[in-house]
């Protein structure tokens, strides 16, 4: 997909030397830049997930302090296109009806493996104790389950297990848990700090079970793969997320900007950011064992310019361009692009320094700690930042006309209402 | 040119109508119910001066959420400052954020309960009504009594602090709803998104009713989930949802009177809630119980959609985007 819009590009460039660019861009053209960086964006999550599978093979066949940190790399470098492609998930029902299983947080940790004595878990929860890997036969309500051989299949059955949305057995999160174990310094500086031994064959295995945890960790990583897999296929030619979008240009401008204002305000801003700020509670960080939150946030952001700008920088540092939705924007209302272009920019400085200084020494957990007034500040800036480009979402919407279309329903929005949930 | 200006001239009538709808919503629904919540929640923090038993407390802390249900799901505004909209009840509480906290304070007893700058820095979900429920009603913080009393003064002041606050800096707001599209003014450009901002705040009020006040309780089939329901101890569940409602139905009517559609829809389902004798919706453990607040909740979504088509369609409004979008 990169090179067509590699291509239209180009010919979009030649063509705006001798016409108005106001002129450019159509709803279908634009339409087809959102899909090829979407395809682009799930095409790098896979590949980095395949790397983190690599890696974790590694990590279990040789457990060393140097296969444990390779692992953890591989992981980092895996959320980064991934976290760029949330931005999809509002306003694509396929997307956000399968991201549960790869990104649910957050999590009661302890259906997954040992955890600390005092480890608070999601209210009325009555497996969050339950410690799979500790446990070959595991009792879930009036069910017995054999979990004496620890599967893909097993660890997807046991996703979201009793109803209760914190049981999270599957995805990047469970993974993270798997290699850097629960982060027990609450606002004080350190992330988690699981040993390699954990993972370490016979009289060397620490906190049990090490071969099953090993399983456990394999079968979750394998899972993120498939899973990937058949998200990258609903994004190619002939994919159901592509043609569900392209058999309606105007719903699919409408599912963009959904996409783009639902991230930004109600879940960024408020779930993932704002909640942790005034609970001061590092329970509600997003990439909680790891403390890479910034990072999450970071490229949370980043996904949401991408998608307006119509262009993303790969993980091999090729580009995937094409004409935007700012582009059609522009033509309708120039002032609303302006502003909806600055406050993107700016979110993404706020976002920059607030990963520069969670990289720089103070952790986001830190940040949310009560009185750390130069935490807060960092974090509010954000904050501020998204809630601010979402009232000029609001407006790209109303200045595309396609507000109605998200309630004539279409083929891809068969819920009248999924686009605004 | 005569055709030119008067549609000029309708435009500007129209223009200004549609600053009147604002008006009624912001000057008969919103600045009362704020004045409410503010005298409600001092004569609660007045009572807790004097006397900071539980029993005391019971009666104005009942009124003082009378008062914000009746608003609870207007998220624009002051309320959205400082994490007052968190703050002021803090629910669902999914990680008993707000007990765990609570406890690790009345166990250190720190000096910020008696310090109200302080306090209000401390977590929102130890804080406000919900705060305020954990320790005039069974709950599980346990301490001494000496500490419990002065933290129900101190979580009391805080909400009518809070309160004061939001109807003081409503004010500012209102005239930013009011002079949409005056120079300056760059949170409402228009007429119409001072309207479109009301009219998601019904929208994603009514859909927060549905989905998490009577959803979480229900629960599924197989497993309902009574437990789950909203303010349980002070025997406020259905209470906060049938104040919710006419709250919610004042608004949209001060918007666009001549609904009738959308004012049956919400007066059935208030209707529904009075009938229903089920203060904490105990009853969806039972098929008999569940089923009357299954009906509820779909005369909620229908009160829903209703809204949406009969004064969305007559006013060219959609759902914003708003703070329940997300998970």
């Amino acid at each position: 997909m990169t090179h067509k819009a590699a291509s239209l590009t180009a010919a979009l460039m030649l063509s705006t030397t001798f016409v108005l660019p106001a002129m450019a861009a159509t709803p279908e053209d634009v339409v087809t830049t959102y899909t090829d960086i979407a395809e682009a964006t799930y095409s790098d999550s896979l590949s980095t997930a395949e790397a983190l599978r690599d890696a974790v093979a590694s990590l279990v066949e040789a457990p060393s302090e140097e296969t444990l940190q390779a692992a953890r790399k591989a992981w980092t470098a895996s959320r980064a296109p991934y976290q760029q492609s949330e931005v999809f998930r509002f306003g694509n029902p396929i997307v956000d009806d399968w991201e549960g299983r790869v990104n649910a947080w957050p999590l009661d940790e302890g259906l997954i493996d040992y955890v600390a004595e005092d480890t608070p878990s999601a209210e009325d929860n009555d497996l969050a104790q339950l410690n799979v890997i500790a446990t070959p036969e595991l009792t879930i309500g009036a069910e017995t389950v054999d979990a004496s051989q620890i599967t893909p299949d097993l660890v997807e059955s046991l996703h979201e297990a009793g109803g209760v949305e914190a049981n999270v057995a599957s995805g990047y999160h469970a993974i993270e848990f798997l290699l850097w174990g629960q982060d027990l310094n609450g606002t004080e500086a350190g992330a988690g700090e699981r040993p390699w031994t954990d993972y370490a064959e016979g009289a060397d295995c620490t906190g049990g079970n090490c071969d099953r945890r090993a399983a456990y960790l394999v079968a979750a990583t394998d899972l993120l793969v498939s899973d990937l897999q058949e998200m990258v296929a609903n994004w190619q030619d002939g994919g159901a997320a592509r043609e569900a979008l392209e058999a309606d240009p105007q719903a699919a401008l409408s599912a963009m900007l959904t996409g783009m204002g639902s991230l930004s305000y109600g879940e960024q801003a408020g779930e993932r950011m704002k909640l942790g700020l005034m609970l001061n509670d590092p329970e509600e960080e997003h990439d909680c064992f790891s403390d890479q939150t910034h990072l999450s946030h970071y490229y949370d952001g980043l996904g949401i310019q991408n998608v307006y700008l119509g262009r993303y920088a790969r993980v091999d540092g090729s580009e995937v361009t094409g004409p935007s939705l700012s582009d059609l924007v522009a033509a309708s209302d120039p002032a609303v692009d302006e502003a909806l272009k600055a406050d993107l920019d700016a979110t993404m400085q706020a976002l920059t320094a607030l990963r520069d200084k969670a990289e720089g020494g103070m952790a986001y957990d830190q940040m949310l700690a009560p009185g750390n007034a130069e935490g807060e500040a960092a974090i509010t800036a954000g904050i501020d930042g998204l809630i601010k480009q979402t009232g000029s979402i609001e407006r790209a919407v109303a200045a595309l006309g396609v507000r109605e279309t998200a309630f004539e329903g279409s083929d891809s929005l068969d819920d009248p209402d999924a686009v605004f949930q | 040119m005569a055709r030119i200006a008067l549609i000029v001239s309708l435009a500007a009538m129209l223009a200004a109508s549609a600053h009147a709808d604002t008006a009624e919503a912001v000057n008969d629904v919103i600045l009362p119910a704020y004045d409410e919540l503010a005298e409600k929640t001092t004569a609660l923090a007045d009572t807790a001066a004097v006397d900071c038993s539980a029993d005391a407390l019971r009666d104005p802390y009942q009124a003082a959420w009378d008062a914000w249900a009746s608003i609870d799901y207007l998220a624009i505004g002051p309320i959205q400052q400082n994490g007052r909209a968190l703050a002021m009840s803090f629910w669902p509480d999914t990680k008993n954020s707000g007990r765990r906290a609570q406890q690790a304070l009345v166990d250190a007893a720190p000096p910020a309960i008696d310090d109200p700058q302080a306090f209000a820095d401390l977590s929102v979900a130890l804080r406000g009504l919900g705060g305020l429920e954990r320790l005039i009603y069974p709950s599980g913080v346990e301490g001494d009594e000496a500490v419990l009393c002065r933290l129900r003064a101190a979580t009391a002041a805080d909400l009518a602090r809070m309160a004061g606050e939001i109807r003081t800096e409503w004010d500012d707001y209102a005239s930013m709803l009011l002079d949409a599209g005056d120079a300056g003014n760059t949170t409402y450009l228009t007429a119409d998104e001072a309207r479109q901002a009301l009219f998601t705040q019904v929208m994603a009020g009514l859909e927060h009713t549905a989905d998490t006040r009577l959803g979480r309780p229900l629960g599924t089939f197989d497993k309902p989930r009574p437990e789950r329901a909203e303010a349980i101890p002070a025997g406020r569940s259905l209470r906060n949802v049938r104040l919710s409602l006419e709250g919610m139905r004042d608004l949209a009517m001060a918007l666009y009177p001549d609904a009738p559609l959308t004012r049956a829809a919400f007066d059935r389902a208030i209707g529904l809630a009075d009938d229903l004798d089920d203060p904490v919706l105990a009853g969806v453990a039972e098929p008999a119980g569940r089923l009357k607040v299954e009906i509820l909740q779909q005369a909620v979504r229908a009160t829903r959609e209703t809204m949406q088509a009969e004064i969305g369609g007559a006013l060219g409004l959609s759902v914003g985007f708003n703070s329940k979008d997300g998970d």
